[in-house]
């Protein structure tokens, strides 16, 4: 009788402790280094290009962006986009949704001007362990029709 | 094994049960509910620590430089916390604390996978979450390469034990509460099943006592209750046969007291002319007068016979009663033995008196029977032997005959028993000893029969004081 | 020689006693219910009454009663053996002493002398005991001068304890003296006569200043 008591209590003090184990998964590992961020312009057929420019770090989505707005440089590259004085564009994250705040009036991009916008944001998105199946909504210093648009870019999908 | 005496009760056992199967309940309970509780508690800190770990380094990788140089592999660390280590091949942060902790098998699998994993340790009775993981490069279209980057933490898992331990321990109070309320239950439970066990067994205690009325209502319909009704038919049919024997002896009784009473009659008659005719037995011829003389000789039997009859009767019916006086026990025995002029054959041993509370007729009764029965049967001397004990008289009549043979001797007070075919024709009725006994205990004493080296002994114990109702010295 | 009335109801048992006492010497008259005996008491003015207790009709008990209101007539019961509601019953009815049935004449004849015995052997004179006044001589008793009408029982029991003023008599002693019994006597015998005494001589017999009860012992005459 005793010894059935004193394994009940055992048992007892024994399943209340925490208790080793061995090696367990415990999800997707962390991303978002990279030697640099991918930039996309537009090249000599007039298709969009993504061009790698070696910053020594991803950077967030709106430095992306401001690089991408300082123009292609010397790359050969062109870009569909005027240039501009001031390149801070505001990037908000919602559910599924990447909302960018630009110094640009519509006029100042091309369609494909704009294709370079979402494109350049969604890879520094990707890159930086978002999801791909992210929409992008640009807007522009004036209200268009165009800015209510949910974008993809078409190179990445 | 064995079984202690406290055991043995229905009741112990009923209530032992009882409490095993609540105390192995509670502990199964406690057991799972803390298992399982403490299980959700370690998983849910653990996902979130892992999550924290995964968000931190999330933010933060963007901003590193690739490939990291040592104030990278820094400031990542001291993202992560204090307890963390990063790796990038052979640059290595500066050690937080106790970074030593982590394990071979969890730096394999961070090396080799591309998923960030866990792993609990107990080092010194304390409980540690080591958390790894690679930094991965993920490609624009998704693909993810290790960067090279490892991180390492360790987080003291103490907190969560301690808040397990509460829970267990509030487990166990709880159920350390339903201990005596399960004793409890099983106290009334175990009433409500034995009250019917114990009724039977009064009734059954009752029945054995004499008490044949004795009946216990069957309650419900189980086991119990049949039994119940088998006890008390039990009872019903040895009542009736009791009732039936005890009626079939009281017409015997009666039936001979009715005979003795109607013999007194004629007897009477009898009794009557036998002295008429004894006196002119003188003057008849040879035959007539040993005729007459036989007559007159078995009608004497004849009376003492019926007498004994009646007397025994009376003994039967409960009608006898005790006429207890002040008296010399010695000068009772001595008038007894004078009054049939046995007093020179007798041999009186007994002190100057012996003052009692007596029957004298019933003590000469049954002195008469033992010192005639010694005289008759036994050899000379016969000694009685008076003494005075505090509390009793002890008469022993004792011969110097033969004895009673062995097989007489527990049959010697039965009515009409018949030692052998020689006692047939004693004058005695037969009833004698069995007169005598009864007289001895209508005192409250007793009387034995047992064989000397030189004959037979017959002790006589009376109280000196019995207790009896009427007192005729009040009057 | 006695004039002996005989009460019983069964015809031998009548007829055989009267045999049997008849041959002792006595003068016997018989009757076969307690009316025709108390009827036959009357005309015949025996000594002395046997009396069956058993009676059809009008029983023992109540015949005894009449026969003691009427005189100082002694009476012997015929009783079964220790039968005790007879006996009590009997000498409560003013019986004087009692035979077992079935009575051998000769106990019977014995006890029917000794309660017609009317005196003691000792015959000393006047006895004055304050208001009481025995005359041993001429058995006369008086209370205050007048005659006290005693059964021979009674007589003979006044005048054994009063021989003796003071001296304790055990019930065995007076059985003895009194009833001529020589062991094993009835000590109601003597319990049922003294009461009986009492009531005639006593002022109050619940307080005897004559015949005074000795606890555990017996009987003493008084006053010391």
């Amino acid at each position: 009788m005793r010894r059935v008591w004193c394994a009940a209590v055992a048992l007892l003090v024994a399943g209340c402790g925490i208790q080793p184990t061995g090696v367990t998964d415990g999800g997707e590992a962390p991303t978002g280094v990279a030697p640099g961020v991918t930039l996309y312009f537009v090249g000599a057929d007039g298709e969009l290009r993504p061009r790698q420019r070696d910053t020594g770090g991803l950077g967030s989505i709106s430095e992306a962006l401001s690089l991408l707005l300082s123009g292609p440089g010397g790359s050969g590259l062109r870009t569909g986009i005027a240039p501009i004085s001031v390149q801070r564009v505001g990037v908000t994250i919602e559910p599924g949704v990447i909302e960018l705040v630009t110094p640009l009036t519509i006029d100042d991009v091309t369609p494909l001007g704009i294709d370079q916008i979402v494109c350049t944001a969604l890879d520094t998105h990707v890159r930086s362990g978002g999801s791909r199946d992210m929409r992008v909504r640009v807007r522009f210093t004036q209200p268009t029709p165009e800015t209510d648009e949910l974008r993809t870019c078409p190179l990445i999908r | 094994m064995t079984r202690r005496p406290w055991l043995r009760g229905l009741r112990a056992r009923l209530l032992v049960a009882f409490v095993l199967v609540t105390v192995l309940g509670a502990v199964a309970a406690v057991w799972s509910s803390a298992g399982s509780a403490g299980g959700a508690l370690v998983t849910s800190y653990q996902r979130q620590v892992t999550r924290t770990i995964g968000d931190q380094i999330g933010a933060i990788a963007p901003q590193l430089t690739y490939p990291p140089d040592q104030g990278a592999l820094d400031r990542l660390r001291a993202t992560v916390g204090a307890n963390a280590l990063v790796v990038y091949g052979d640059l290595r942060s500066a050690d937080g604390v106790d970074t030593g902790l982590i394990t071979d098998e969890l730096r394999l699998a961070v090396r080799t996978g591309d998923r960030l994993v866990t792993q609990r340790t107990v080092v010194d009775g304390e409980p540690w979450l080591l958390v790894g993981t690679p930094v991965m490069i993920t490609a624009s279209d998704g693909t993810r390469t290790p960067s090279g980057i490892e991180v390492y933490a360790v987080r003291d898992l103490t907190g969560v034990e301690r808040e397990i331990d509460g829970l267990t321990r509030s487990a166990i109070t709880t159920a350390a509460w339903a201990l005596p309320l399960s004793g409890l239950a099983a106290l009334l439970a175990a009433g409500s099943v034995l009250r019917p066990v114990r009724e039977l067994r009064d009734t059954a205690g009752r029945l054995a006592a004499g008490d044949l009325d004795a009946r216990s209502p069957p309650q419900g319909a189980d086991e119990l209750a049949e039994l119940t009704v088998t006890v008390n038919e039990m009872a019903e049919s040895v009542q009736t046969s009791m009732a039936e024997m005890e009626r079939m002896r009281a017409d015997a009784r009666r039936f001979a007291a009715d005979v003795s009473h109607e013999l007194r009659t004629p007897l009477s008659t009898l009794t009557a002319v036998v002295e008429v005719l004894a006196d002119t037995t003188d003057g008849m011829e040879p035959d007539a007068r040993e005729s007459a003389r036989m007559a007159i000789t078995e009608t004497h039997r004849l009376v003492r016979l019926v007498e004994d009859l009646m007397e025994v009767s009376r003994f039967d019916a409960g009608t006898a009663r005790l006429r207890v006086e002040e008296a010399d026990a010695v000068g009772a025995v001595r008038d007894s033995l004078r009054a049939r002029g046995w007093w020179d054959r007798v041999e009186l041993v007994a002190p100057e008196e012996v003052p009692a509370r007596l029957d004298r007729r019933r003590l000469d009764v049954v002195v008469a029977n033992l010192v005639g029965n010694a005289l008759r049967h036994g050899e000379p001397p016969v000694r009685v032997h008076v003494s005075a004990l505090p509390e009793q008289v002890r008469i022993a009549v004792t011969d110097s005959g033969p004895g009673l043979p062995e097989h007489v001797v527990p049959h010697v007070f039965d009515r009409f028993y018949k030692a052998d075919a020689a006692r047939t024709r004693t004058p005695g009725s037969g009833l004698g000893l069995a007169i005598a006994l009864e007289n001895a205990r209508l005192h409250g004493g007793d009387l034995t029969a047992e064989n000397t080296d030189h004959g037979a002994r017959f002790v006589l114990r009376l109280p000196r004081d019995p207790e009896e109702p009427g007192d005729p010295e009040e009057r | 020689m006695a004039a002996i009335l005989l009460i019983e109801d069964d015809a031998l048992v009548r007829r055989g006693l009267e045999l049997a006492l008849h041959r002792h010497g006595h003068d016997v008259r018989t009757a076969d219910t307690g009316e025709a005996g108390l009827r036959e008491f009357q005309a015949f003015e025996p000594d002395l009454v046997v009396l069956d207790l058993m009676l059809p009709g009008m029983d023992g008990f109540a015949v005894c009663r009449r026969i003691r209101a009427s005189g100082e007539v002694p009476v012997i019961m015929l009783t079964a053996r220790g039968d005790d509601f007879d006996v009590v019953g009997g000498l409560e009815a003013g019986a004087d002493d009692y035979v077992v049935k079935p009575a051998k004449p000769t106990v019977l004849d014995a006890r029917i002398r000794a309660v017609l015995r009317r005196g003691t052997g000792t015959r000393d004179g006047v006895r004055v005991h304050r208001d009481l006044r025995i005359d041993t001589a001429a058995l006369m008793v008086s209370l205050h001068g007048e005659p006290v009408r005693l059964t021979p029982t009674e007589l003979r029991l006044l005048l054994t304890l009063s021989r003796a003023s003071g001296r304790v008599f055990s019930r065995q002693q007076l059985l003895e003296e009194v009833w001529e019994q020589s062991y094993i006597g009835d000590s109601r015998l003597v319990d049922n006569c003294v009461q009986r005494l009492r009531a005639k001589i006593e002022a109050d017999p619940a307080a005897p200043e004559y015949v005074q009860t000795v606890r555990g012992f017996g009987y003493r005459f008084g006053p010391v």
